[in-house]
């Protein structure tokens, strides 16, 4: 009789005891929820990209874009008049912001922000009409994702302004470097202008711009857009160039600040007051006023 | 039975004891004068002196690092052969590997999302809080 054919294969395994499956699984469970937790963080930050970006770090202004900034042609902002300027700074009551005698200009910013970015550029241009600037740094907005990212432009930490006619506060209350996901805090408002910025400016936006206490802007008076992709050199060179879309943005912007300073000083230095681009920001301070 | 138990209690022990050292080594790197102590690569990703440096590695007053350092203690205590003898302690060291792992994700979102960072070290014992709890389970589910 031949012998029962049998198979060379081994007998499959028996099943798992489910008390041991279930040991399994109750073991693996944390494994895999965590797992997916992490797989779900990572996917965010790759999606999302990142939180804040750092921009460039702070640096000594390059002579020739201060010399440029500082010393715009008369005749370059009288061809401009107010350009494309228009967050037009509004009248507002409350106490003279005075210090030394003097009208005071106060400017809350912060190095990251791109809106901040842009308007120090027709600031300094105006203010450069009424006193002189020593130690402007040079730096730009924070990197994307923040909205125009890498701004060019200078910042007021550390810088000076001398004027017998104004007076300037500068406070850039952050830096525009990540420190451990946030940006690392740089000048200190004091008590007195934290509380002028409650009073004008309750949502705390930024930039904001009080002018001696008559009048207060917060935002850019023109769109960052002009200087996107711009280097300081660039930006510098163009505020030269009356039909640039950068110097109808700064320089717009610069003759309505200078307008209103003039305000300030009882209309002087008399030749920056009278000038065309000044009065051309004047009248459009009026009409802003009246349509008000 | 427990000599069984206390046998298959061994792994835990075991995974405690590799976060307790890990963590005594961060909690040694943090109070030592030269952070170069703590050998790790340093790149874009990878930067273990950024996060334990960082504002973050502090909660209140205490170094993220102490804080390991005191629950691979306690884990260690409760994951030891003679602790499993005591099953009423089941439920302590499942809540306590669980604490652990929600701990360890906290850290890793704040590595991710505030340093922009990831510490080696760090990643370690959140592994070995992960690994913790997957040996206590399974060890905890053999008593029943």
């Amino acid at each position: 009789m031949p012998a029962p054919k049998t198979s060379a294969r081994r007998p499959p395994a028996p099943p798992l005891h489910p008390r041991r499956r279930n040991r399994w699984l109750v073991a693996g469970a944390p494994i895999g929820v965590v797992i997916i937790a992490v797989s779900v963080l990572v996917g965010v930050k790759l999606g999302t990209g990142s939180g804040p970006k750092s921009g460039t770090r702070a640096e000594t202004a390059a002579a020739a874009v201060v010399q440029a900034v500082t010393g715009v042609p008369a005749g370059v902002l009288d061809a401009v008049g107010v350009g494309t300027s228009t967050q037009l700074p509004a009248a507002i009551a409350g106490p003279a912001l005075t210090a030394d005698g003097k009208p005071r200009v106060l400017y809350v910013g912060a190095e990251y922000c791109p809106f901040c970015a842009a308007q120090r550029w027709p600031m300094i241009v105006a203010l450069s009409r009424f006193g002189t600037w020593q130690g402007l740094g040079q730096t730009t907005s924070a990197g994307a994702p923040e909205v125009y990212p890498d701004t060019a432009t200078l910042t007021f930490h550390g810088a000076t302004y001398r004027s017998e006619l104004l007076s300037f506060t500068g406070v850039e209350t952050e830096s525009n470097q990540v420190v451990d996901g946030r940006y690392a805090p740089l000048d200190t408002l004091s008590a007195a202008d934290a509380a002028v910025l409650r009073a004008h400016d309750p949502s705390g936006g930024i930039p904001f711009v009080d002018l001696g206490g008559r009048r207060a802007t917060t935002g850019a008076s023109y769109s960052p857009a002009v200087l996107a992709g711009k280097t300081h050199a660039q930006i510098a060179a163009a505020l030269a160039d009356p039909a640039s879309a950068i110097a109808r943005g700064v320089n717009g912007a610069a003759n309505v600040i200078s307008a209103a300073l003039c305000e300030l000083t009882g209309g002087q230095p008399a030749a920056v007051c009278t000038s065309a681009g000044v009065r051309a920001g004047a009248a459009a301070l009026a009409d802003s006023a009246h349509a008000g | 039975m427990p000599a069984e138990l206390a046998r298959r209690g061994l792994a835990p022990f075991a995974v405690a004891l590799f976060g307790l050292a890990v963590s005594g080594y961060l909690t040694v790197e943090h109070y030592a004068a030269a952070p170069a102590l703590l050998a790790c690569p340093e790149s874009a990703v990878v930067n273990c002196a950024k996060v334990t440096t960082s504002s973050w590695s502090q909660i209140g007053p205490l170094p993220v690092a102490v804080l390991g350092l005191g629950y691979f203690l306690v884990m260690t205590a409760l994951t030891a052969p003679p602790a499993w003898r005591l099953p009423r302690l089941n439920t302590v060291r499942i809540a306590g590997a669980a604490a652990g792992v929600l701990m360890a994700l906290y850290l890793i979102w704040v590595e991710l999302f505030r340093v922009e960072a990831i510490c080696l070290w760090c990643t370690a014992v959140h592994a070995a809080a992960v690994a913790l709890l997957s040996s206590v389970l399974w060890t905890s589910s053999s008593s029943r």
